[in-house]
């Protein structure tokens, strides 16, 4: 045996080449059965471990654009949802100025409120209306509420409203119930009050106070507010009663300038 | 031998064909990193081991090929890295040129013979962005490596720079 381990190792090298082309020769020609195990053996030892972690990746980096593109989906819908719910409003606000009559004599032009100004709460405000649209100082300006202010100056294209909210502001006023009359005035503190009102008048609380048109400024029988509570001091000759304000002036959007209805 | 190191070149070689290859493409130019490591052991170990991880390197890169083309690039991978130990021997590589221009050489020779084994069209385009160009890319990192494994770069010279 010892000549055998003797030729093998003084021709080591080309003993090994031999095996070596030996084994390539069998994978070339011995068919696709020895190709497939072969093949097979080494994808499964080493290409597998790598085959794996790849499709994990690139699952990973699947899952994060679905995730990205679900967030922007999201953001879409909730602007189109927004959107939407804006447009619900509206839709609210519009039919129930289609449900709104105009006070007899007078004609309706609708104005969008473009800004709101006022250091505490909104005092005046600008809309898209103005002298093109036959807008005058002193016209009335009301909402589906009520009573919102006057016309006190106008442009071309806008004009600005003074609100029942600004303190310098007075309103000609009665109580729709009893027909007496007050002065309708804002103060900052207590908010819309009626002044002047006689301690023997006749108000309630949830009585309804309108414009009485005397003071040639608002047409008569516009709504003001609702008394809220009326107080009878007895050194006073006055009631000191406050009121609810009919038109929100937090949330003013559409309005309407009372035109007079010139024959 | 021991075999573990033998191992980790298969599957670095693994890695590079199922993930690799891909992503370090620059312009459709790949790095044939199989032949880089055969041409390395080749130059750094025996021309027997040389030649049996060649053999295995072959089996490993075209496992997921074609299957015509296994053995063949068994033999050539075992072949190439015979041939670079016989040209180490016989011309006594210690330059770092000299290693560099045989690693060029023969991945230039196995990117080649790889083309004409998988018979694609518009054959001398491939010879440009596929042989010459990925030699060239391939040599780059060999280049690189051979900088680091011969100590002309190191931690410390890069650490003394900044």
């Amino acid at each position: 045996m010892k000549w055998i381990s003797n030729l093998f190792s003084g021709y080591a090298r080309s003993v090994h080449f031999v095996a070596i082309c030996a084994l390539a020769l069998v994978l070339i020609l011995g068919g696709p059965k020895v190709t497939e195990n072969a093949g097979g053996v080494a994808i499964a030892a080493f290409h597998y471990p790598f085959a794996k972690l790849k499709n994990s990746i690139e699952g990973l980096v699947g899952i994060a654009e679905q995730n990205a593109q679900c967030e922007r989906t999201l953001i879409e819908m909730t602007q189109s949802l927004n959107r939407l719910e804006e447009m619900e409003r509206e839709i609210e606000r519009l039919r129930s100025v289609l449900n709104f009559d105009p006070p007899p004599g007078y004609d309706l032009l609708q104005a969008r409120v473009l800004s709101v100004s006022g250091a505490v709460g909104p005092v005046s405000a600008v809309i898209s209306r103005g002298s093109d649209d036959g807008v005058e100082v002193g016209m009335s300006v009301i909402n589906q509420q009520g009573l919102v202010g006057r016309i006190v100056l106008v442009f071309l294209n806008v004009a600005t409203v003074e609100l029942l909210t600004d303190p310098a502001h007075r309103v000609a006023a009665r109580v729709a119930e009893s027909r007496e009359m007050g002065i309708v005035k804002y103060r900052s503190r207590e908010g819309m009050t009626l002044d002047n009102f006689p301690i023997q008048g006749a108000i309630e609380i949830g009585n309804q106070v309108v414009s009485s048109g005397l003071g040639g400024i608002y047409p008569p029988g516009l709504v003001i507010g609702t008394v809220r509570s009326v107080e009878r001091p007895p050194e006073d000759p006055f009631c000191r009663v406050h009121l609810d304000a009919a038109a929100n002036f937090n949330t003013l959007e559409e309005l309407f300038i009372l035109k007079e209805r010139r024959l | 031998m021991t075999i573990i190191p033998y191992l980790l070149y298969l599957w670095l070689i693994a890695l590079h064909v199922v993930v690799l290859r891909d992503a370090t493409a620059v312009f459709g130019v790949t790095l044939n990193l199989p032949a880089l490591i055969v041409l390395a052991v080749a130059i750094y170990k025996k021309d027997t081991a040389a030649a049996w991880f060649g053999f295995f390197a072959g089996l490993v890169m075209a496992a997921g090929g074609p299957p015509g083309q296994l053995g063949w690039q068994a033999l050539m991978m075992s072949l190439l890295a015979l041939a670079a130990c016989r040209v180490r021997e016989r011309l006594n590589l210690d330059s770092l040129k000299a290693k560099v221009l045989m690693i060029i050489g023969g991945v230039l020779i196995h990117n080649l013979v790889s083309l004409i084994l998988s018979r694609a069209d518009a054959f001398l385009i491939h010879v440009i962005d596929y042989v010459v160009a990925g030699a060239v890319y391939t040599t780059v990192l060999a280049w690189l490596f051979l900088l680091v494994k011969e100590r002309t770069i190191t931690v410390e010279k890069i650490k003394a720079i900044f």
